[in-house]
Order: C-alpha cells, then sequence, then structure tokens
C-alpha cells in the first residue's frame, strides 16, 4: 500500500473529504473528525489490515487551545505508519472509544484519559491504568499547566479498583513482589481447583513521570540518556529509537558509520537479552542448568560490551545525530571471537535442551495465543511470530544499517510457551550473523552529524525491534527540548494479552507464561508516581471460557 | 531424555568453575570503562559546561560571596560522561572506581571551591578568577605581554551599563 493508495482508501471510506494531511518522512498524518475516529480506525484495523502502535495524548491548548489526540497505525508490509489525529474541545473532553473495535487499544486509550484527561466514551474497561488510586480526581499531570514538580495531596481511596472474582474461585495473587518478576507486578488469579478461569492486572507501579520531565526540565540530548535507562535490558533499544525519533523529526541525516554502529550494538543487545531470557526461563521452571549456562555464556558478551562502550550495560553510546564511540579497528578481532564462541556454545546449549522432555512438558501447548488473539491485541516481537504472526520492524520498517544486511525472521505457528522459546532461539544465530554482515561492512567517515538542529513543531515516529519486540518512541518537537515524548515499549502490548495466554492453564503454569513473554514491567510504566492496587485486562467469563476450552483453547474474545 | 541430560552435564564440567574470587580479589576493567567522574580542582575553571549537559542535573554551581562551588553528588550518577566530553579544561575523567556503595551518604558528594573575583567597577564577586584568566588567555591568544581586554574585569550588570551608556549616547545625538 503506497501513500496516494491510502488516502484514496481513507476517503472513499469516508465519503468525503479528509479534513487535514500532511506527509513526515514515512508516516502520514491525517486529521480527522472525531466523530469519524471508530469507523476510520475500524477500517483501517479490520479491512485494511492495520496494526495499532499506540496512541498519543498531548495538551497542544497555549498553541491551538485544544488536546490532541493520536492514533498511530502500522502497515506492516509496506513501511508505512498512519497517524489518525483528533482535536479535542477541552471544555468536552470526550472521544469515543475505538477499543471494542481493536481490543489492543484499550491501555493506551486509558493512559491518554490519565494522564491529559481525555475520556474514552464506551471503553469496556474504565478504570485506572496508570495513576494511583490516591491520586485525586481529575489532576491530569500531562497537561502543560501542570507543573512538572507539583506533589498533590493523597486523595482518599474508595477501595482497590480490582475485578471481583467469579463465584466459586479463589484468587491467587502472584506479585506485586514475586521472586520470578525482577520488577513489580500485581496479577490476580482467578482459580478454580488448578485452572485458572480469568485473572486482573495491576501494573504501573514504576511510573515515573519521566515524559514530564522532558517535556519540562531537560533537553534533546539529556533525555537520550534518560530513554537508556527505561529498560536495564534494553536500554540502547530505547536511546536509539528516541535519537532515531527526533532524527526523523528534523530530518538529520545519520553518518553511515554511525548506522552501523548502532546496529551492531543493538544485535549485541539482542544477543545479552535472549541469553538473559533463556536462563530466567530455566529457572522459572526450576531448571538451573540453563540458567547457569545461558548466564555463563552471555556474561562473555558483557565483557565484550564493556571493551566496546566502557559499560557491560547502558553503553551510552548515542546522542543525536549519531554515535559517541567508535569501533576501533582493534577490537574487531575480539568482537569476532566472542562471537564464534558464543554461537558455539549457544548451539551446544540448543541441541541438548531441544530433546529434554521434561523441558517440553513444561512448555509445549502452554500459554497459547491464537494468530487472532495475537493481532487484536496488537503483539509484537517473539509473542507475535511464535503466534505465526509474521512482523518485524528491523525488515518492515528498516532503519540503521537494516536495508544493507540480510536476515530471516523466524516464525512459529504453535503459539505455545515452546514456540515462543524457539523463537528466540533461532534468533539468536540472525543476530550473530548480522554482527559479522555489519563488522564485514563497517563503512569509514564520521559517526556523527555535523548539524542536529531540531527545529520546533515537527513529528517524528520511530520504532526499534528490541529483543522483546517493536519499541516506539514519537517526539513532536518543541523549542529546546520536546513538546511531546511517548514511549511505547514492547511488553505494553503483550501484558495486555496476558488473559488470553492465561486462560484454561493450570496455576503452576502462571509463572512461566508470565516469563514467556519476556515482560519488562518498567519499560512498560515510564512516567511518573506509585501506586496501590487496580487496574486489570480482561476477565474471561466461564461461559466464555468453557467455550474457549472447546474450541481448542483459542481465548473466546467476544469482543474481538 | 537420558541423552539431553547427558549433553547437559557435558556442558556443565566442560565449562568448570567460571565465577571470579570477587570481592577478595579486584575485578579488572576495560579500558576506556567510564567508572566514577573524577574532577581535578585544580584544573577546574568553574565554567559550568559539565553542569550544563549532566542527564541527571547532579552538578550544580552554587555562588555564595568570594567563592563559587561546584557541587556533584555522585549518588545520582548515570556514568554518561557527558560531561567529561564537554569540559574544556579537561577536568573531568571518568576512572576506574564502580565500587560506590555506602552507608554514608556524604561519601557520595565531591565539592570544589573556586575564589571568586571582584568587579573592577562596583566591586561585586562575579566570576571565578580562573575563569576571567583562561578566557583572557583566548581572547590574546595566550602570548606574553597581551594584555586581556579591560571589560574581561567588569561584571555583566556593569558591562550592560556600559553598552546602554555607549548607546545612549550615540542616540542622543542622532536626536539632536
Ligand atoms: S558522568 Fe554523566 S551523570 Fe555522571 S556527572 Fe558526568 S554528566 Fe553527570
Ligand atoms: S566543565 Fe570542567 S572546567 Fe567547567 S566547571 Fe565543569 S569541571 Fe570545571
Amino acid at each position: 500500500m503506497t501513500r496516494e493508495e491510502l488516502t484514496r482508501k481513507l476517503t472513499e471510506h469516508l465519503g468525503k473529504a479528509l479534513p487535514a494531511m500532511s506527509t513526515a518522512g514515512n508516516m502520514l498524518l491525517v486529521k480527522i473528525k472525531a466523530e469519524d475516529l471508530p469507523t476510520l480506525a475500524g477500517y483501517v484495523f479490520n479491512q485494511l489490515g492495520a496494526r495499532l502502535i499506540t496512541t498519543v495524548g498531548t495538551d497542544r491548548t497555549p498553541l491551538t487551545g485544544n488536546y490532541e489526540v493520536s492514533y498511530l497505525f502500522s502497515f506492516d508490509r509496506a513501511d508505512l505508519f498512519l497517524s489518525l489525529k483528533v482535536e479535542i474541545d477541552p471544555a468536552n473532553p470526550v472521544i469515543e472509544s475505538v477499543t471494542p473495535v481493536i481490543p489492543g487499544a484499550d491501555w493506551a486509550e486509558r493512559e491518554v484519559r490519565d494522564l491529559i484527561g481525555v475520556v474514552p466514551k464506551n471503553h469496556p474497561d474504565p478504570r485506572r491504568l496508570v495513576l494511583a488510586d490516591d491520586w485525586p480526581e481529575e489532576l491530569y499531570p500531562l497537561r502543560k499547566d501542570f507543573p512538572y514538580d507539583y506533589k498533590p495531596p493523597q486523595a482518599t481511596v474508595a477501595g482497590p479498583r480490582m475485578k471481583k472474582a467469579p463465584e466459586q474461585a479463589t484468587v491467587m495473587t502472584v506479585g506485586p513482589f514475586f521472586p520470578t518478576l525482577e520488577e513489580p507486578a500485581y496479577f490476580r488469579l482467578f482459580v478454580e481447583g488448578e485452572r485458572i478461569v480469568g485473572s486482573d492486572y495491576r501494573g504501573f507501579y514504576s511510573h515515573r513521570g519521566i515524559e514530564k520531565l522532558a517535556d519540562t526540565v531537560l533537553d534533546y540530548n539529556k533525555i537520550t540518556f534518560l530513554a537508556e535507562r527505561i529498560c536495564g535490558i534494553c536500554g540502547f533499544v530505547h536511546s536509539c529509537c528516541y535519537c532515531q525519533a527526533v532524527e526523523a523529526a528534523a530530518e538529520i541525516e545519520v553518518p553511515a558509520r554511525a548506522k552501523y554502529i548502532r546496529t551492531i550494538m543493538l544485535e549485541l543487545e539482542r544477543l545479552h537479552s535472549h541469553l538473559l531470557w533463556l536462563g530466567l526461563a530455566g529457572h522459572i521452571i526450576g531448571f538451573d542448568t540453563v540458567l547457569m549456562q545461558s548466564w555463563r555464556i552471555r556474561e562473555q558478551l558483557m565483557w565484550l560490551t564493556e571493551q566496546i562502550t566502557g559499560n557491560r550495560k547502558t553503553y551510552g553510546m548515542n546522542l543525536v545525530g549519531g554515535v559517541r564511540r567508535d569501533i576501533p579497528e582493534k577490537l574487531q578481532p575480539k568482537i569476532k571471537e566472542v562471537l564464534a564462541k558464543v554461537e558455539s556454545e549457544s548451539r551446544q546449549v540448543v541441541e541438548a535442551i531441544a530433546g529434554d522432555t521434561t523441558l517440553l512438558m513444561r512448555l509445549q501447548n502452554v500459554g497459547y495465543l491464537s494468530a487472532a488473539d495475537a493481532r487484536s491485541f496488537c503483539v509484537v516481537g517473539p509473542t507475535a511470530r511464535a503466534s505465526g504472526v509474521d512482523i518485524d520492524s528491523r525488515r518492515d520498517h528498516p532503519y540503521a544499517a537494516y536495508p544493507d544486511l540480510q536476515f530471516t525472521v523466524p516464525v512459529y505457528n504453535e503459539g505455545d510457551t515452546w514456540a515462543r522459546t524457539l523463537v528466540r532461539l533461532d534468533e539468536l544465530f540472525v543476530s550473530i550473523d548480522l554482527v559479522r554482515q555489519a563488522l564485514g561492512r563497517l563503512p569509514g567517515g564520521p559517526i556523527m552529524a555535523e548539524n542536529t538542529e531540531v527545529p520546533p513543531e515537527r513529528e517524528g515516529l520511530a520504532v526499534v525491534e528490541a529483543p522483546r519486540g517493536e519499541c516506539c518512541h514519537y517526539v513532536l518537537t518543541g523549542t529546546d527540548r520536546p513538546e511531546r515524548w511517548r514511549v511505547r515499549a514492547s511488553t505494553y502490548p503483550q501484558l495486555q494479552a496476558a488473559p488470553s495466554m492465561f486462560a484454561n492453564q493450570t496455576v503452576a503454569d502462571a509463572p512461566i507464561i508470565i516469563g514467556s513473554i519476556d515482560p519488562c514491567f518498567s519499560c512498560t510504566e515510564r512516567m511518573e508516581t506509585v501506586d496501590v492496587e487496580s487496574g486489570k485486562l480482561r476477565v474471561y467469563t466461564r461461559e466464555e471460557l468453557l467455550k474457549a476450552g472447546r474450541a481448542g483453547c483459542k481465548g473466546g474474545d467476544s469482543r474481538a | 531424555m537420558f541423552i539431553s541430560k547427558w549433553k547437559e552435564a557435558l556442558i556443565c564440567l566442560k565449562a568448570g568453575r567460571v565465577t571470579l574470587p570477587y570481592p577478595f580479589v579486584p575485578r579488572p576493567t576495560a579500558e576506556g570503562f567510564r567508572g566514577q567522574p573524577e574532577v581535578d580542582g585544580r584544573r577546574c575553571i568553574g565554567c559550568g559546561e559539565c553542569a550544563t549537559v549532566c542527564p541527571p542535573r547532579l552538578i550544580t554551581l552554587v555562588d555564595d560571596g568570594d567563592s563559587r562551588a561546584l557541587k556533584v553528588d555522585y549518588s545520582r550518577c548515570t556514568y554518561c560522561a557527558r560531561c567529561a566530553d564537554v569540559c574544556p579544561e579537561k577536568a573531568i575523567r571518568l576512572g576506574n572506581n564502580y565500587e560506590l556503595a555506602t552507608s554514608q551518604k556524604e561519601d557520595l558528594t565531591m565539592t570544589v571551591n573556586l575564589k571568586m573575583a571582584n568587579c573592577s567597577l562596583c566591586g561585586k564577586p562575579f566570576a571565578p578568577e580562573r575563569l576571567l584568566r583562561k578566557t583572557g588567555e583566548k581572547l590574546t591568544g595566550g602570548e606574553f605581554g597581551q594584555e586581556a581586554p579591560e571589560w574581561l574585569s567588569w561584571c555583566p550588570e556593569c558591562r550592560k551599563t556600559k553598552q546602554a551608556k555607549a548607546l545612549g549616547g550615540v542616540e542622543a545625538k542622532d536626536h539632536v
């Protein structure tokens, strides 16, 4: 699909001309009337097969007097983004919810409501998502008139906003602090006997207000380092994605060598992340040999990145316009040597565990996610690719040096925890090959763009394939700093699909099901405040589950 | 099943013991490691460049009478080395120390005190002496015997008044 085709189809579907349209890089920006949103969003998602990336709510009252909410879609195979933007009058900040049409919009719409105060009408789950329950009503921290350092008085809480468990079901809690989860997350599992019949989730305990900090206090380059600290595992992804978003907005030409260095670091990061995950997955199911051995293999990569960047994690390499450190010639033999060792040792481990029947029994047919659910919750990364959804931003929206490199995208159709394991194991070897290719073709020249000026009032969107799936950063530029910076980490959509994976599983499998999406809670949460309880994904009714069970455990989504 | 258990056992045996005897034996750092930033108080001229770029904003300049203090709060350092990148005097480098854990928060702060110079017109302290000297050297190309321009020793307010007066004079003439 080209931009022109998309414009034509949207106009045809609407039956009238689109009010306003512009482009920014490979993003088509369409301003639409609020009343046209549900039909257009539904059309784009269901008929045109686009995927919802996220929504962005922005307070534009100082400039236009309105709030704005953008729904960002991706046409993966066409390398095309679409932004459907609605202007909202602050006197009546209500918008028709698209969640009934696109289940994956659930959290994103609640987040806009929490932070900007635009209420999604007819949203199936109107509870708070991001803000703490003791945060006062009608106080929206991302509004421009809200000072970044204001600490509101604690509001009295009517009670935790938790879902009621179905009758006869027992509630089992996982979290907010749980041994196999390094970060706070609170799952409430509703169980009958050993079966999970429903679930509820409350997160955003790590929400720290970084988006607010960025548009009030920091500057373009400072945010790079804050972005890197969103995640302790895939921090480079975030700093790179943020820089790419600013570079896209400002049309900064990044030198080729910098692009290659970013690619090398991204793939080294994926390698260490996947090995880390493999170890954790082993640990969750009590198979500590896998933990010890994969972390031993991984450690070599950590030493390597320390040599390249000066630290084993939080590489601090990116700046808007390029990278800060070069990869010197003398380090290249070392990188190749480590890759060779990691490759042969990982192969041995993969071969050994592939035939391990105990492991297979714990992972096969566990935590099933159908392709239909994967699509409707807009999941990404290995979780999507294990359910037959063939998306990978490195191939679909090529950035950095990926357009020059050859690679395959492993896809499995089984949709279970084992398939998600296989995708990651395959990707280990794809990544090793990618680093080799990039090193082999590493071009000379500068590593930082000459002109890194960022003009105001430009929009930029960038996606980077993190180890956990597509990560997205959106920037609306301002003076000295972004007017709005929005981060959507890869776990954000995956967690929304978790109830679907829990359905009809046994309690003992819950930790590995959570683990199988390789969750990164702090990434997902970013931003501001600490929380008590509430928030959820979706609760399955008994009937739904029985139906789902009969249909081969395929989720049974009544909203899809 | 048994074959894979054998394979797994073999991998473990082959790897042997890989843990380091840390903390009994220090763990060496790589070349170019980014550890605790070390500020050389003798070189710092108090220009504040480092404070401008530090992402967590942990370097602050505090002017108090005739001294300027450069305060560093290591507890929030991200070891990004941006401060070292921009320091015009190469007064900051990231060292090899990564063992910062402490039970005393004061252990994680550092202060450089710089003497301020007084304005030659109004007598108010307004900028570190070293900063003025360095700026003077830069302006004259560091040539021996070359005098730094007079306005360098004026505080910003006095500079402004002087300028306004000069401009005012021109304007007044124009009106005649
Ligand atoms: S290393 Fe980075 S965070 Fe630490 S003092 Fe320097 S600029 Fe600040
Ligand atoms: S940039 Fe260097 S000279 Fe300037 S204040 Fe910082 S440490 Fe001192």
